[in-house]
């Protein structure tokens, strides 16, 4: 693993008083899966978004790609990434055949459709959608912009919530498949056993990096209770 | 939608707008017919081109600015910008009404300044993007906006008639091949280089972080819309004065017809923004030819009600 696509070195980050990220290092390299969890509130969703560019204030080093997020134009951006949102929407009621209109491929969107069982909902409005359909929707627009996955970075926030057991499951194959294709990917997640399927778990608590490592040694019931404050059965 | 029913919309309104052309083009004070000295090429014309493309200006600044906010309330004369642009042109008058006459692109320029302005702190204010918030600032710029140009039509009374008629929409009567030539010009370029901005609004739908992420330059996107909306509003403006609803109305309309894609409804929404605007211009002289109705009062009988019913159904 030495191709590195995803990197930070000291990164921080301060909204208004409150300091939400702290000197955070961590690399993702192609071919990676790797899970971040940690305490509502411990600056997952956030980290996320340092990594993508999007809080054009954050301190430290980053590098997505070949450039740093913060000062790349999106469209150049785009080319290297993927990212699903924690929690998707669209101000208007597109059908899932239109929100094909929003990806960079639009074959691509269509074949995600079927895999995750969403082509007979084609036609259907967004809103006539249950929350997980939507969801799984938005995650395949998500990754359709994923075109080449080989030294790309896709990252996602919470993609198995409100996710039913079939597309969770679907999805684990995903991420499997596409990080054998070489993407390096990252997503934060509150379902440990989810985590323990990635190849690395980054365990994050009050804005700092407490654990980085293989799901068998991060997610060890010491940890869990000190990040989550119970012991884990399932761990 | 699929795109056997989207040209079957098209092609119905396109067919409406044409049919609306002619009847009003037709339509006079004296009733129906084309006039014994060409009225209806010197009188009627300009008054059917400046309705057409401020309505279509208007309809396509309606749906960026609906896709910018992310706010289907938006709109620009319930945000406000219409008021700025009479106000610029008020602000003009008063501190030198000649050149108005002696520089056809004067008018335009200063309403376009105003516009940019009040858009400016509609953009400041409204940072959070909420439909509530815009809604009140709305109300605030119009109120304050309204205010400048009447202390300016009470204070210089060689501009107070242009002026009064401007805040009522009642502007389409005065126009002339030779007053709407440039501001029609400015509403086809600004509704032209907005329809640019259809792919990056789509994306912009689903929130600003996965818009970027996609690729859509949130600066350039947010200037380029505001930028060119202000010119819509401005030159149309210039053509009717202050006309709220048709930039409103016009997008909900082609939602309904043709689904929520920008590529579609900001052109459809032009189409159907011109025709509402011609509509009420032609209701409104011809309903009772004594004593006309403004556009703007036309536009508001339909507009008004239709506001409170789409405003009903918003969460916020």
């Amino acid at each position: 693993m030495t191709d590195r696509v995803l990197y930070c070195r000291d990164l921080s980050l301060q909204r208004g008083t409150q300091r939400i990220l702290e000197a955070v290092n961590i690399a993702i390299h192609a071919s990676e899966a790797v899970a971040l969890v940690g305490a509502n509130g411990a600056g997952k969703t956030s980290l996320l978004k340092c990594l993508l560019g999007l809080f054009p204030e954050a301190g430290g080093e980053i590098v997505l790609g070949d450039s740093d997020p913060r000062t790349t134009s999106p469209a150049t951006l785009s080319a290297h990434h993927a990212y699903a949102a924690q929690s998707p929407h669209s101000v208007w009621d597109y059908t899932v055949e239109e929100l094909s209109h929003l990806s960079p491929c639009a074959e691509g969107y269509l074949r995600w459709l079927e895999r995750f069982a969403l082509t007979p909902k084609l036609n259907r409005k967004l809103s006539s959608l249950s929350g997980g359909e939507r969801k799984a929707a938005h995650l395949c627009l998500s990754l359709s912009a994923l075109q080449n996955p080989r030294g790309r970075a896709l990252l996602l926030d919470e993609p198995t919530a409100s996710l039913d057991i079939c597309r969770n499951e679907i999805l684990a194959a995903v991420i499997h498949e596409l990080s054998q294709q070489g993407a390096a990917i990252l997503v934060a997640t509150h379902d440990l056993t989810f985590a323990q399927q990635c190849q690395r778990v980054i365990i994050l608590k009050a804005g700092r990096v407490i654990a980085d490592g293989p799901p068998a040694k991060t997610l060890s019931p010491d940890t869990i209770r000190d990040v989550w404050g119970f012991a884990s059965t399932s761990a | 939608m699929s795109s056997a029913r989207t040209l079957k919309w098209v092609g119905l309104i396109l067919l409406a707008v044409i049919a609306l052309v002619f009847f009003s083009l037709a339509t006079g004070p004296a009733g129906k017919g084309w006039g014994m000295n060409h009225e209806w090429f010197w009188l009627r014309f300009p008054r059917v081109v400046a309705a057409l493309a401020a309505g279509f200006a208007l309809g396509i600044g309606g749906a960026t600015q609906q896709g910018l906010f992310r706010n289907p309330l938006a709109d620009p004369g319930l945000t406000g910008v219409f008021g700025g642009s009479l106000l610029g042109i008020a602000t003009l008058l008063a501190i030198n009404d000649s050149w108005v006459w002696e520089h056809s692109w004067s008018l335009p320029a200063s309403a376009f300044v105003g516009a940019i302005l009040t858009s400016l702190v509609l953009v400041l204010l409204n940072h959070k993007n909420s439909t509530n918030r815009l809604i009140l600032i709305g109300l605030g710029l119009n109120a304050f906006t309204a205010a400048g140009t009447l202390i300016i039509a009470t204070r210089f009374s060689a501009s107070r008639d242009i002026l009064i008629s401007g805040m009522t929409g009642d502007w389409l009567g005065m126009a002339t091949l030779e007053l709407i030539f440039l501001p029609t010009i400015l509403c086809g370029i600004a509704a032209l280089l907005l329809l640019t901005q259809a792919r990056p609004l789509d994306k912009l739908s689903l929130g600003e972080e996965m818009a970027q992420s996609l690729g859509v330059n949130l600066y350039s996107t947010r200037y380029a819309s505001i930028l060119l909306t202000a010119l819509a509003a401005a030159a149309a403006t210039c053509l009717v004065g202050q006309v709220a609803f048709i930039g409103l109305l016009a997008p909900h309309f082609a939602r309904a017809l043709v689904g929520p894609r920008h590529a579609l409804v900001m052109p459809l929404s032009g189409l159907l923004g011109g025709g509402l605007l011609l509509l009420a211009d032609t209701l409104g002289r011809s309903l009772w030819p004594q004593a006309p109705l403004s556009a703007a009062a036309m536009t508001a009988v339909l507009g008004a009600p239709a506001f409170v019913w789409i405003a009903s159904r918003q969460n916020d």
